[in-house]
């Protein structure tokens, strides 16, 4: 972990709520972009990201005991997903389950999981991770997942393709599930 | 019109869509009955869910476009505020004040409002 959290850390332990007040600036500054990233995974989208995260900040402010004695930047995170961030996903869609036909379970399970293996892991890991896999993928299956991490529409890609829509979505679904088969190979792995 | 009775490889695609997009509310509200009992049923969707995520992460979160720190932090600057505001306004002190020719009030258990004071 770097000098600039560990020392952000340090000044949440203060029980003097001004003192955590003014240590929170540090903490933000050195702890932004990596949760707003772990947001974007479950949200897809900035402006709720940055609602969440506001509120994650104040809830840390309010309550930091769950980020003592934190070693490691994976272990901030993951403490921060269970314990602050998970709450604030789950009332996002909370409201908007009521016109829903997913059970609450179900919901829960979509948008704030439990933290898989590797979800657990950085960013520059999982990069580097679906780089590998991508490379043992079929040459077509590549395409697609490159196409589509483009941003491309299911459309443009099955006109790239030259095939139909619906073969490209089976072509992407079963890509993915090649793709979490290699992803639990790798951790078994790893 | 919204397509209805999706099979389960359209619906993850569709979730994916709207992970990728920033839309998963109109995703979750275009669900039928059916289409929802086919996701709790299918173990396949909930194992591409998670990669689905690692790779709306990988190929998307360092795209996105944030606002400066700096203002960010006046935001949850302000959210730290109010929350002080309102533990302070609900605080058993003002109360007690109120109350100062009355009985004393019995010892309470330690909140985090009076913490603050």
């Amino acid at each position: 972990m770097d000098k600039r959290l560990r020392n952000a850390l340090k000044g949440l332990a203060d029980p003097d709520v001004e003192h955590r007040r003014r240590a929170m600036e540090p903490f933000v500054r050195a702890t932004f972009g990596i949760f707003i990233r772990c947001l974007y995974r479950y949200l897809g989208n900035e402006v709720e990201c940055e609602d969440v995260l506001e509120d994650v900040y104040a809830d840390i402010w309010q309550d930091p005991g769950h980020l003592r004695n934190i070693n490691s930047e994976k272990e901030l995170l993951r403490n921060v997903y269970l314990y602050y961030m998970r709450k604030h996903l789950r009332e996002v869609y909370r409201r908007i389950n009521r016109n829903s036909y997913l059970s609450q379970q179900d919901l829960m399970n979509l948008v704030a999981p439990d933290l898989s293996i590797p979800e657990m892991m950085s960013q520059a890991e999982l990069g580097q991770v679906l780089r590998r896999m991508l490379g043992r993928l079929k040459a077509r299956e590549r395409r697609a997942i490159e196409l589509w991490m483009q941003g491309m529409s299911n459309r443009a890609i099955a006109n790239e393709l030259k095939t139909t829509v619906g073969a490209v979505k089976m072509l992407e679904f079963r890509t993915i599930l090649k793709l979490k088969k290699m992803l639990s190979d790798c951790c078994r792995e790893d | 019109m919204p397509q209805t009775n999706r099979e389960i490889q359209e619906l993850l695609i569709d979730y994916a869509g709207a992970l990728r997009d920033g839309c998963m509310p109109d995703f979750l509200k275009s669900l039928t009955r059916e289409e929802a009992d086919r996701i709790a049923s299918s173990a396949e969707f909930w194992q591409a869910t998670e990669v689905t995520r690692i790779l709306n992460s990988v190929g998307f979160a360092d795209k996105a476009v944030t606002p400066d720190v700096g203002l960010f932090i006046s935001r949850v600057n302000a959210a730290i505020a109010c929350r002080l505001k309102k533990a302070r306004a609900s605080s058993p002190v003002k109360r007690n004040a109120d109350r100062s020719r009355g009985p004393k009030p019995s010892t309470q258990a330690k909140t985090w409002a009076e913490d603050l004071l």
